[in-house]
């Protein structure tokens, strides 16, 4: 072992890092959210790059089935893939929730919460361009109504509209929409990199001579994440493979026929929730950009200070909040009555309500 | 040589070995149905054959070969067989390798309403077995009032009620060789039953990789905690 | 999952007072990961389409007896021949020493299904596509197939019987799956 670690410098590095007694002895098995994502994003680019094989833009409907009928386990790779996205979306929102509870946010964490959730903006974007290219009819439309609402706009939005989408969504779209999958993809994987470094700065380390090692420590709590994991993943995988996808994607693309119900997979919708109440083009994508900043701007917004009290009824609305998210969600999903229209600006009320208006008065009442 | 032209025939030797078809209609329940459920390939092989012999002439399956069939019990001799006996647009046979043939019906003649594709009718609609068994017996005479659109047929099944689809199946439609009644229910279940395996042909596999592989993790899961439980004892 | 799997794998050396749960789990946790990731090298194998396509089923009942039929195979031209009777009989008298390549009857063709010749449409010479299919085309002397690139003749069974051309042409590798079908591969 020891003239191994000699010979070969880059392992004696490894094992050093694995094995240095500074990590706190108290872990949380949630500490491992972050851990379980760049697993299940490796996961994912391993299956990503298998389907990528045989995945074909200019006929992806019929390509997607041949997939899942022709290739060998080629149903369970896109199980894979499907759930995948689905779980990777379940970690990144428990982890963001988990950070708005303990209130994880503050400084010295506003870098890593940022990260957060930039590296959720950037994988709902990956999401989204993986449900598109399913081409089916739910994505269909879904294309269409968004590369016909960015060619609409004027002026430099129009501009990167029209290079994203390289015009009206066309066979070809699809092609380069595949391409954008897989780079930001690789830019989540980025993203996620520098969380982790973020992170390793500002985590408080163990006084010495009290820390543990990782190896074998943390490894072994690491397993039992995994194994936990793994035991959900397999209960979505094979026996709910299309959880949360629209049933109607099933359908190939018509252009004549708009489907109905939920035309987005679950993780799209409470921002499609909140694109939808706002009104035209701009207030949907304004709606959007909107939710996504300030959520990033929360370490600002919350008004206690870094040492301040944890106030129960900040608790409380932050669990209101993830009860109006989901209640965007599935009033997006199903916008068949009437007053779903008026659900959802109330909901989107609520949501920037919370965080413009709530959180800072709250906050900074109850840290007195 | 009699054999090339006698697909059926072919099937007939291939349910032969089977026992005759539990009740499955009342109540009506598939094997396919639950979370473990897995394909019942006495009565997808059934439903084959009524495909072939009634739905074929209408609907086509594009995402299905005659190959695929081997996954429902049929020998590559058999396989063989059914192909040979299906005349493709060409005038040719079908191989082993061809699409099931689609009857290529003209948008007219249905008044616009063309058959869909049959691969994945199961997936496409809510309901999947249990409606395409309730549309196929579900034609009715028209109640009082009701005003029909002119080629449709009035069916309680079919959002809508008007389907441009005509009752196609009757008792004894097909023969079953494994000596199943063919009544207009039993063809109907069994249809849907093959139409299920047609849009999930996995499903079986999926059930029983899932099972072991839910089993596997709970053990390792348990194993997992004591373990840590162990290691965490110990370095303290 | 395959990293901590061999992370664990690795620190076997050290001395701990790890038991055999430790090792269960380790060794649990690797037979995960690749039951996991199999499918991912699996399906990377030919899959059900490419395999039928290479071992293709082809049709020969309806070849009409002295004319052969033309099908792309992992891109070859594949002839396959139905002869006549008098076709057969003639083949087999020819002395087989005499060829430019010596092969009997029995080596071009398989015992069970006399009457189907199975080739390789292409020259062995200049790599050509052979004429001679149909009854009408030229087939040279040999009434088999003839070269139209360099006037190399062959016999209904496909041995080379004038030059430039050296060496008969090739068979493919097939089996009959019953008297109206063969597959190649
Ligand atoms: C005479 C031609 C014909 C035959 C035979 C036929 N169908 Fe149809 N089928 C149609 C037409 C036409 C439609 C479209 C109906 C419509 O949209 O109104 C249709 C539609 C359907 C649908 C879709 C209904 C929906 O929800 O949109 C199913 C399922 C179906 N057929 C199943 C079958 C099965 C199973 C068989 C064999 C037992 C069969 N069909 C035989 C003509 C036929």
């Amino acid at each position: 072992m020891t003239t191994e670690t000699k010979q070969i410098p880059c392992l004696g590095a490894l094992c050093a890092c694995l094995c240095a007694p500074v990590h706190k002895p108290e872990g949380k098995y949630l500490d491992t959210l972050p851990g379980l994502t760049a697993i299940l994003l490796a996961f994912l680019t391993l299956s990503g790059l298998v389907l990528a094989v045989y995945y074909d833009p200019w006929h992806a409907f019929a390509s997607v089935g041949f997939i899942g009928h022709e290739v060998n386990n080629g149903w369970l790779v896109q199980a894979y893939h499907a759930t995948g996205a689905t779980a990777l979306f379940g970690l990144v929102y428990l982890y963001l929730f988990r950070a708005m509870l303990t209130r994880g946010y503050r400084a010295p964490g506003e870098l890593v919460w940022g990260l957060g959730v930039k590296l959720m903006a950037v994988l709902l974007l990956v999401g989204w361009l993986g449900f598109v290219l399913t081409g089916g009819a739910a994505a269909y439309w879904s294309l269409f109504k968004a590369s016909n609402g960015a060619l609409a706009l004027s002026g430099a939005a129009g501009a990167i509209g029209g290079w994203f989408f390289g015009g009206p969504a066309g066979s070809g779209t699809l092609a380069r929409l595949e391409l954008f999958h897989a780079v930001l993809a690789v830019g989540a994987m980025a993203v996620l990199w520098l969380l982790f470094a973020a992170r390793r700065a500002v985590v408080p380390r163990a006084e010495p001579g009290q820390g543990v090692a990782f190896f074998p420590y943390y490894l072994a709590q690491y397993l039992v994440a995994l194994a936990v994991f793994a035991l959900i993943f397999s209960v979505l995988a094979f026996f709910t493979p299309h959880l949360g996808q629209p049933a109607v994607n099933a359908l190939p693309a018509d252009p004549l026929t708009l489907p109905l119900g939920t035309v987005l997979p679950w993780y799209l919708l409470p921002l499609a929730g909140i694109a939808q109440a706002l009104p035209g083009i701009w207030g949907g994508i304004l709606g959007v950009v909107g939710a996504l900043a300030v959520l990033a701007a929360l370490p600002w917004l919350d008004r206690s200070g870094p040492a301040g009290a944890k106030g129960g009824l900040y608790c409380v609305f932050t669990w209101v909040l993830a009860a109006d998210v989901i209640g965007l969600g599935i009033t997006a999903a199903a916008r068949n009555y009437p007053q779903a229209s008026l659900l959802l600006v109330l909901f989107t009320f609520w949501y920037f309500f919370h965080f413009l208006v709530l959180t800072p008065f709250v906050t900074a009442i109850e840290a007195k | 040589m009699r054999r090339f032209f006698a697909p059926l025939l072919a099937l007939g030797l291939a349910v032969a070995g089977n026992a005759r078809a539990e009740d499955t209609l009342s109540p009506l329940h598939f094997q396919s149905d639950g979370p473990l459920g897995s394909i019942d390939k006495a009565a997808a092989q059934r439903g084959f054959l009524v495909y072939q012999t009634v739905c074929a002439a209408c609907h086509s399956a594009n995402a299905l070969h005659y190959r695929d069939l081997e996954a429902l019990g049929l020998t590559p001799d058999q396989m063989a067989g059914v192909a040979a006996g299906v005349k493709l647009a060409d005038g040719s046979a079908a191989t082993l390798d061809s699409p099931f043939k689609d009857p290529a019906m003209p948008a007219s003649a249905f008044g616009g309403a063309l058959p869909p594709d049959l691969s994945s009718i199961a997936a496409q609609r809510p309901g999947g077995a249990q409606y395409i068994y309730a549309l196929l017996t579900g034609y009715a005479t028209a109640p009082d009032g009701v005003t029909m659109l002119p080629g449709h047929f009035y069916n309680k099944a079919f959002p809508g009620e008007q389907v441009a689809m005509p009752p196609v199946l009757r008792d004894n439609a097909v023969t079953y060789a494994d000596g199943t009644a063919a009544t207009q229910s039993q063809e109907a279940a069994d249809v849907a039953e093959f139409l299920t395996w047609a849009a999930d042909p996995n499903l079986s596999t999926r059930h029983q990789i899932g099972l072991r592989a839910v089993i596997f993790f709970a053990f390792l899961g348990i194993v997992a905690v004591i373990s840590k439980r162990r290691i965490w004892r110990e370095g303290r | 999952m395959a990293e901590t799997a061999a992370t664990e794998a690795f620190g076997q050396g050290t001395e701990s007072r790890r038991g055999f749960l430790t090792i269960l789990t380790g060794a649990a946790s690797a037979v995960a990961a690749g039951a996991v990731l199999w499918p991912l090298v699996d399906a990377l194998n030919p899959d059900a389409q490419s395999e039928s396509r290479a071992r293709m089923v082809v049709n020969v009942a309806d070849i009409a007896e002295n004319t052969a039929k033309t099908v792309q195979w992992n891109g070859l031209p594949i002839y396959i021949r139905k002869l006549t009777a008098q076709q057969i009989a003639a083949a087999q008298a020819v002395v087989t020493d005499t060829l430019p390549d010596p092969a009997d009857f029995t080596a071009r063709v398989n015992a069970a299904y006399q009457n189907y010749v199975v080739v390789v449409g292409l020259n062995t010479g200049i790599t050509c596509a052979l004429e001679g299919n149909d009854p009408s085309d030229p087939r040279g002397d040999y009434d088999g197939w003839l070269c139209p690139c360099d006037g190399s003749q062959y016999d209904a069974l496909g041995r080379v019987r004038s030059g430039p051309a050296t060496k008969n042409l090739a068979i493919p590798r097939f089996t009959f799956i019953n008297a109206a079908q063969i597959r190649l591969g």
